[in-house]
């Protein structure tokens, strides 16, 4: 079903001191990577909702990725952590929503990782691309 | 019962409430952020155009593998944004004057060269940069442009220039050509540039190419090396690139001004003026008398040296911008002119006509003069010569002119001859040589005396031989001539080439213009104006004949008198403050063409035509570069000012922030106090030859190896070797490079960690790799760093202990052979991919100059001496100093040190506290409840970074279609001023209740935009910055309609969340400003004393019915001061501070609240004492306990005491040993006994032959698996004093490692000298002590690897020190953590060493971590009092509003929430309804919540949010993004 031409729309919670500076640092650095990502602004890894993720899933979002701090890096400690906690809670909900796993992903990108942040997107976007448009598109 | 705000204390009027902090590494933020947060102003000097350090360049920090990047950058943000912190970077302190508390502090502000007001780091400067220089921030790996930002992440986020100075050439140059920047645009192919920029001061680039006398050249520092660049030829071969190409006229220059001004003349100088005028605005006309504009360059300089098409080109480019040239023209008459009703006139008539020599025979027609003889022939009224002989009279360039032009006019013979002698002829060397090549005789030094003529035709000119000339202060000439030399030279025509003078004619003799009796337009030297207002006069008329580039410059000059003097300014212009000229030392010369950096080459010759082809015709005779040889040419330019001043970015800046003219300023700062955060410098592995560093590609610092783990570093964070990119697989760390020598006799305390954190990196990059570190001894004796050593050696990180004697380079491979020698001598040689020196630090070089002018003391080896009242305090009152430029530390002893500084200056002028500092006063602000949203969209282009990619206008106009939105707009720069005066005004005009800004990111920019709408009356929170350029134009380049797509989503986003974002408030607490401090030890104490001092009330509760803790067990010191004394002092302050209560021999029952309001109950220590003994404390001496006070000999059963702050100074405890013996013979001691021996007793030592140490015991153990970290010094301090009271004892320290850190370093130098031997042995064959009769010790000597047999008159345990027994209770009391050792948590190991993660609470001594007697621990006292400071300092806790809030309707008290919180904000409270029924609910304790939103994203009933991040704003904006 994954057209060549599928562009998939992934919505990426960032949050605000490693990820979103590692965005920002991939920009500086003018490192480039698939258009196809919508950056939205948490305070910490562990402030969205697992609701909110299968929302963005259900509502035509083809893939979530959710970037926090490396361990132990957290500036509210542990958040992240608590964000792991929940991807597990999360990947459950897609079975039932009978998404693929793919479409959901954690991960730590600090903020001088830049380059990871692009490398990141840009396997994601290439993942999703491979699983297909979202059955709720 | 808040207590009164105890600031500020009594004014005096004289204290100054202000600080200067020198240096922006993380000592110089923290001292900044403790200051500004405790209502001080402060002035943060760094002499980088960036804060953040040495921090900013690591990679990751040790223990915890922290990225360096994430922990600072937050900490760059505050200090950058900080209300009362001025960073003052690319600054320098350079003197201070005045005394402790009102200093005048003298600081140089460097120029950066681009305003970081206006720059908006859209990094556009750097590419068109043509300056390639190492990249030093990357350890000199990769390189980067003149035009640079220091790092990715650089606070200010703004880029600099890298300019040395003015580059030699350029001085030298009258009209200040900017050479270095045309070569370097040449070596880049970038012609047109180049151009462009020679043409900034110079409008005649083709001809100055070739005809000018070039002083630059004389002055090029390359003139050092082999020869000066070819920097005319240069010129000339941009000009002939750029002139090859069809003309394309200029646009024709905008005429601002009414006025119009005439310039009579079109040579260089009055067509230069007649540029710089059009340009400015002004209306121009040339009058020229002659048929050709170009003046002298156009009827002076012949064909062949200058031909006619590129005059007229140039020429032709002026006329264009719409200058009105007049030929065949004459001015009669001055006054004329101002008939004409022009407003000024500038006279640029240069010198025409030419001097005639008044000596018999000289009016014979056959007697020409040089300029209408050179002015015929280019005019084509040419003189016939053929066959003739002819005799030029002169020896300048015009006389070669004249000659050369005479051969090539068919003259039989030409023959030159002139006053001077052979060498000292005014001519140019080249054109005497060219003028000989060409066949032309010379007859130098002679006088002439009279033209001979037979029959009217010229036989000759009688001449004399001079033997010496001169010339008197008047400028008179003074010949000696040899008697009787009279001679005739032959010839049948003469050309008088002797000079030149102006024609004045056309100035009335009452024209008020003055000329001086050198027939010269008199003048003004500084402004050029003459005699007559509004009458200039400039170039040959003024000076006589001079060069083509001093009529350029004259012109300038005159152009800008002019303009002055139309605009009413005073002529005289403002000197601009010189930049200094870099003049290049043989020595750095020298040392650039070592490295590789000059290679030797003359210059690139330029081909001529031969002589016999020159004598035939005028065709030029210089060839000109070819592309390849001018390219080759330009390459050997040393770029002595490094920014070359090509403008390139100045071209490129749509920000036009560049100012290339900017200079250095001094300012003068009132200030209170001064810190000295000057930090450290690496060591110059250059220096240890013997690793080859600088020659061996694959050997680099640890500086360069961090840079190269870095994912922002040379190699983007990818593993490779330099030489070859190859990834290493056998990495070699050596230790100590630079460090622990009896030259350098210090340990630089942090390598033996940061080596350990570079192998597990790698291990993580590249897990295979093999990784060897060469050690003398660990020294891993910091909170957690021996768990980290383990963790490391586990991983399978090889130590092979011992120092590589030298390293070799295999030739092939550039493999690096590394030989040392194993401990039973045989030496071996192992290979490796990579070798990284740990390269020590050392005070920073500039330190030595500066501590001079500041009057504080250096230590020999050069760090900041700390003396007088506390660990942080210099030499001089009221000037404290932290960091690494006291001692070699770590980041956490460093920001300890900082906060210890920043403490000091609190206290010192606690006086002035708030004085300096003041709240931006906003006005009142618009209600926006129950308005529907009239939101206001403002997208940016970023000059060209967004709209480059990024149709903006699309965006905007899509943006008009959302909802909600009123009005939307596109600016060039959002940012700017102007933009945002707009946007303020479009709040007003349409009534605006919400503001998207689509730009750059937040990180930067989003507190800019909040002060600009809450300027207008908006809330802060009423808006939302879309990020359309670090996430959108600059990441999808190659997308441009993908790119707008997405940008107009992001708005959509954006303008999504702003509709259901709500106006919020900062909430401003009333609280307790009394602080209490648990233990009454040193640290205890230090902090209570320094909080007092303050003006804050301290309760301070020890647990033992005497204060002073463990500083009774020191009787001596390292550095000879007098512990008992220390304490003593301490006690008596403390008890008799009239702003502190003590309780002795109380503890802590009970404790609750938060922040600001804690409440605690003290009870009496019932069982302390015993319980210690249990624990095996040992006894404590007691005989000098001073009875507690009256009032609390008999404490009730309960105090109970309402604070605002705690600190946590409960200490630690030795270790009670069960090891070797003790407590089974008295023999076996431990140092504490040892020392108390020493000092009551010294001749109990005197009759002991041997003394045994043992270190680690009890320390780095399966049970305690940390350093104890004070045993070694301890150790080596009773090592000396046993020496000193009884040389002739033998002692013998049996040891692990030494870990003598720091500047205890040598101490273990001078116990080793002393005669002290020091055994090291395995932690698997520890010594056996065995006891019959006499003490026997046995250890396996692990450096013989053989037993020793020791007989110990006494053996003495260094014993471990351990956490207080009760702390695991206290801690469960404070609900803070403990560490899996038992000593207390802070909140971050690295950069928030003194605060828990619980607002409010502090921690120091050691009960955080075993510490250096009392130096240590009082750092970190003074650390936790200034910390705490912050917070009492204020009169109310200002708490953000982004934190959680409970809706109490939705909530049913399942309290998921509490758990997962991680400030444990959240408490679970029960209440009857009105109903009756018991109801549960949650609560938020708004002091301690962060706003992570941990408790919504884990609520089943959305009951609980965190402010501007509800899930539901941030639906919004998910829906948004997907076009719902």
């Amino acid at each position: 079903m994954a057209g060549d031409d599928f562009e998939p729309l992934i919505i990426v919670y960032t949050c605000y001191w490693c990820s979103y500076t590692a965005a920002d640092l991939a920009g500086t650095s003018r490192i480039q990577y698939p258009p196809n990502i919508r950056i939205i602004r948490v305070q910490c890894s562990g402030m969205v909702h697992p609701n909110l993720v299968i929302d963005a899933l259900t509502n035509g979002a083809d893939g979530v990725l959710m970037c926090g701090c490396h361990e132990g890096d957290c500036h509210y400690r542990e958040g992240n952590l608590r964000a792991k906690a929940r991807a597990d809670a999360i990947s459950l909900m897609l079975e039932d929503f009978d998404l693929e796993p793919e479409r959901y992903r954690l991960e730590w990108v600090a903020a001088s990782e830049g380059p990871r942040f692009a490398e990141v997107v840009t396997e994601m976007v290439d993942r999703v691309k491979e699983v297909g448009p979202s059955p709720y598109g | 019962m808040p207590s009164s705000f105890p600031s500020p204390l009594s004014q005096d009027g004289k204290t100054v409430g202000a600080v200067l902090v020198v240096g922006g590494g993380i000592a110089g933020m923290q001292a900044s952020l403790d200051l500004a947060d405790a209502g001080f102003k402060v002035y943060l000097v760094e002499k980088e155009p960036a804060i953040g350090g040495h921090m900013a360049a690591l990679d990751k920090t040790f223990p915890t593998n922290d990225c360096a990047m994430c922990t600072i950058s937050p900490r760059l943000g505050a200090t950058a944004g900080h209300r009362n912190i001025e960073v003052l970077t690319s600054t320098e302190l350079l003197k201070l004057d005045g005394d402790a508390g009102h200093f005048s502090a003298t600081v140089r502000r460097n120029p950066r060269y681009i305003d970081a007001t206006k720059c908006t780091a859209c990094g556009d400067c750097a590419p068109v940069c043509p300056i390639v220089i190492t990249d030093q921030f990357n350890g000199g790996l990769s390189d980067r442009k003149a035009a640079f930002k220091l790092y990715p992440q650089a606070v200010p986020n703004a880029y600099a220039i890298e300019k040395k100075g003015i580059a030699p050439c350029r001085d030298a140059c009258p009209a200040g050509q900017r050479a270095q920047g045309y070569i370097a645009l040449i070596r880049e192919g970038r012609y047109a540039d180049a151009l462009r920029v020679i043409k900034e001061d110079n409008p005649f680039p083709g001809i100055c190419g070739r005809i000018c006398n070039h002083r630059c050249e004389t002055e090029c520092n390359r003139n050092l090396v082999d020869e000066p660049i070819s920097i005319a030829a240069l010129k000339r071969f941009v000009a002939d690139q750029v002139y090859a190409e069809p003309y394309v006229p200029p646009q024709p220059t905008p005429r601002t001004f009414v006025e119009r001004v005439a310039i009579i003349g079109a040579g260089p100088c009055g067509l230069t003026a007649a540029k710089d005028l059009a340009l400015a605005g002004y209306g121009v006309t040339v009058f020229e008398a002659l048929p050709v504009a170009g003046g002298m360059l156009r009827v002076g300089v012949p064909e062949y040296r200058l031909p006619a098409w590129i005059v007229d080109r140039e020429v032709q480019e002026i006329v264009d911008l719409g200058v009105e040239l007049r030929l065949n023209a004459p001015v009669e008459n001055l006054d004329d002119v101002f008939a004409q009703g022009f407003s000024a006139t500038l006279l640029a008539v240069g010198a025409h006509e030419g001097k005639r020599l008044s000596i018999a025979g000289a009016d014979h027609p056959d007697v020409l003069v040089n300029t209408s003889f050179l002015r015929d022939v280019r005019l084509g009224n040419g003189h016939a010569l053929n066959g003739r002989h002819v005799l030029v009279l002169g020896g300048g360039n015009v006389a070669m002119d004249v000659a050369r032009t005479a051969v090539r006019l068919g003259a039989k013979q030409v023959d030159m001859a002139c006053l001077e002698a052979r060498e000292t002829m005014p001519a140019h060397a080249e054109e005497i040589v060219e003028a000989e090549e060409e066949g032309i005789g010379l007859y130098p030094a002679r006088s002439f005396t009279r033209i001979i003529s037979n029959d009217g035709r010229i036989s000759g000119v009688e001449a004399v031989t001079v033997s010496s000339m001169g010339f008197e202060p008047d400028g008179s000439l003074t010949l000696e001539t040899v008697p009787n030399s009279a001679h005739v030279l032959a010839c049948d025509t003469v050309i008088l080439a002797i000079g030149q003078h102006a024609g004045l004619a056309f100035i009335p003799a009452d024209g008020g213009v003055g000329i001086t009796h050198q027939r010269t337009i008199a003048v003004d030297p500084n402004t050029l104006a003459t005699s007559r207002s509004g009458v200039f006069a400039a170039g040959d008329a003024t000076t006589s004949t001079s060069f083509v580039i001093e009529a350029v410059a004259a012109g300038h000059k005159a152009a800008d008198s002019i303009r002055r003097y139309l605009r009413g300014e005073n002529l005289e212009s403002r000197d601009d403050a010189d930049l200094p000229v870099v003049k290049l030392n043989p020595t750095e010369i020298a040392a650039r063409v070592r490295e590789g950096e000059i290679e030797l080459k003359p210059r690139v010759p330029m081909a001529a035509l031969e002589a016999a082809s020159r004598r035939r015709s005028f065709e030029e005779v210089n060839l000109g570069y070819t592309e390849r040889e001018a390219r080759a040419e330009a390459a050997r330019c040393l770029q002595c000012g490094v920014c070359s001043e090509c403008l390139a970015c100045y071209y490129e800046c749509a920000a036009g922030a560049i100012e290339h003219g900017a200079t250095a300023r001094t300012e003068q700062l009132d200030v209170g106090a001064v810190i000295l955060a000057a930090g450290f410098e690496l060591y110059d592995a250059h220096l240890s030859g013997e690793y080859g560093w600088g020659r061996f590609a694959n050997v680099v610092t640890s500086q360069q190896y961090e840079r190269i783990l870095s994912p922002t570093g040379p190699y983007d964070g990818h593993l490779k070797r330099p030489s070859d990119g190859h990834e290493p697989k056998r990495i070699a760390w050596i230790q100590c490079v630079g460090s622990r020598r009896a030259d350098r006799n210090w340990c630089s305390a942090v390598c033996c960690m940061y080596a350990t954190k570079q192998t597990l990196i790698t291990r993580e990059h590249a897990p295979g790799t093999d990784c060897t570190v060469f050690y003398i001894d660990f020294r891993a004796h910091g909170k957690g760093f021996d768990a980290y050593y383990e963790r490391a050696q586990e991983a399978g990180v090889r130590y092979v202990r011992a120092m590589p004697s030298a390293i070799k380079q295999d030739l092939a491979t550039e493999d690096l052979k590394i030989q040392y020698a194993l401990p039973d001598g045989r030496v071996v040689t192992e290979t490796f991919d990579m070798v990284v020196l740990s390269i020590g630090l050392q005070a920073p070089s500039g330190m030595a100059g500066l501590a001079d002018e500041l009057g504080v003391d250096l230590t020999a080896d050069g760090f900041c001496r700390v003396g007088g009242s506390s660990p942080v305090d210099t030499t001089r009152e009221g000037v404290f100093v932290c960091g690494p430029l006291a001692e070699p530390k770590d980041i956490p002893e460093t920001v300890m040190s900082a906060s210890a500084a920043a403490a000091r200056a609190m206290t010192l002028l606690a006086a002035a506290r708030h004085t300096l500092v003041r709240p931006k006063e906003y006005p009142p602000e618009i209600d926006v409840a129950g308005q529907p949203p009239r939101i206001g969209v403002f997208v940016c282009h970023c000059g060209s970074n967004i709209a480059g990619v990024v149709d903006v206008a699309a965006v905007t106009e899509y943006a008009r279609t959302l909802p909600d939105v009123v009005l939307a707009d596109h600016n060039l720069f959002t940012c700017s001023t102007d933009s945002q005066a707009k946007i303020r005004d479009a709040i007003k005009e349409h009534s605006l209740n919400r503001v998207v800004v689509a730009s750059c990111t937040p990180r930067t920019h989003e507190p800019l935009f909040q002060n600009t709408i809450r300027e207008a009356g908006l809330n802060f929170y009423l808006f939302e910055l879309a990020n359309i350029r670090d996430q959108c134009s600059w990441v999808h380049r190659e997308h441009p309609e993908a790119a707008t797509r997405k940008a107009e989503d992001l708005v959509r986003m954006a303008v999504a969340k702003v509709r259901l974002v709500e106006p919020l408030q900062r909430k401003s607490l009333e609280f307790n400003h009394d602080a209490l401090v648990i233990g009454g030890g040193l640290a205890g104490m230090t902090a209570a004393l320094e909080l007092a001092d303050q003006g804050f009330t301290v309760s301070l509760v020890e647990r033992q019915a005497e204060l002073g803790g463990n500083v009774h067990h020191l009787r001596f010191l390292l550095n000879h001061a007098d512990p008992s004394g220390l304490l003593k002092d301490l006690i008596e302050r403390t008890l008799n501070h009239p702003n502190i209560q003590t309780f002795p021999g109380a503890e802590i029952s009970s404790f609750e609240g938060s922040l600001g309001s804690f409440k605690s109950t003290l009870r009496k220590a019932e069982g302390g004492r015993q319980k210690d003994q249990e624990a095996g404390e040992i006894p404590r001496p007691l005989s000098h306990i001073p009875q507690p006070p009256e009032e609390i000999a008999q404490p009730p059963e309960e105090i109970v005491i309402q604070h605002g702050v705690v600190i946590v100074a409960s200490g630690a405890q030795p270790y009670d040993p069960t090891e070797f013996l003790y407590g089974q013979d008295e023999r076996v001691v431990t140092q504490v006994e040892l020392e108390a021996t020493i000092a009551d007793r010294p001749d109990d030592i005197r009759q002991l032959r041997s003394i045994v140490m043992i270190q680690c015991v009890g320390s780095r153990t399966r049970e305690r698996p940390y350093c104890s970290r004070l045993c070694c010094g301890q150790a080596v301090k009773n090592a000396l004093e046993i020496k000193r009271v009884s040389p002739e004892t033998e002692v013998f320290v049996l040891y692990r490692d030494m870990r003598t850190y720091g500047l205890l370093e040598p101490f273990y130098r001078e116990a080793r000298e002393a005669g002290v031997l020091f055994i090291r042995f395995e932690a698997d064959r520890p010594p056996q002590v065995s006891a019959n009769g006499s003490l026997q010790v046995v250890v396996h000597d692990a450096l013989l690897d053989d037993d020793s047999l020791l007989d110990a008159d006494r053996l003495v345990l260094s014993v471990a020190t351990v956490p207080q027994p009760d702390a695991a209770e206290l801690a469960q009391l404070l609900k803070v953590p403990l560490t899996e050792d038992g000593f207390f948590q802070e909140a971050h190991l690295k950069l928030r060493p003194v605060d828990f993660a619980s607002d409010g609470i502090f921690l120091c001594g050691m009960a955080h971590y075993p510490k250096k007697a009392v130096t240590e621990s009082a750092t970190q006292a003074l650390a936790a009092a200034g910390r705490a400071a912050t917070i009492l300092a204020n009169r109310v806790i200002e708490i953000e509003p982004t934190i959680s809030h409970v809706v109490e309707e939705k909530c049913d008290g399942c309290a998921y929430c509490v758990d997962p919180c991680p400030f444990q904000a959240i408490s679970l409270i029960e209440y009857q309804n009105e109903a009756g029924q018991t109801k549960k609910l949650v609560a938020v304790d708004e002091t301690a919540c962060k706003g992570c939103g941990t408790c919504q994203a884990t609520c089943p009933k959305a009951a609980i949010f965190v402010w501007h991040f509800k899930t539901e704003q941030l639906r919004a904006m998910t829906m948004a993004g997907l076009g719902k």
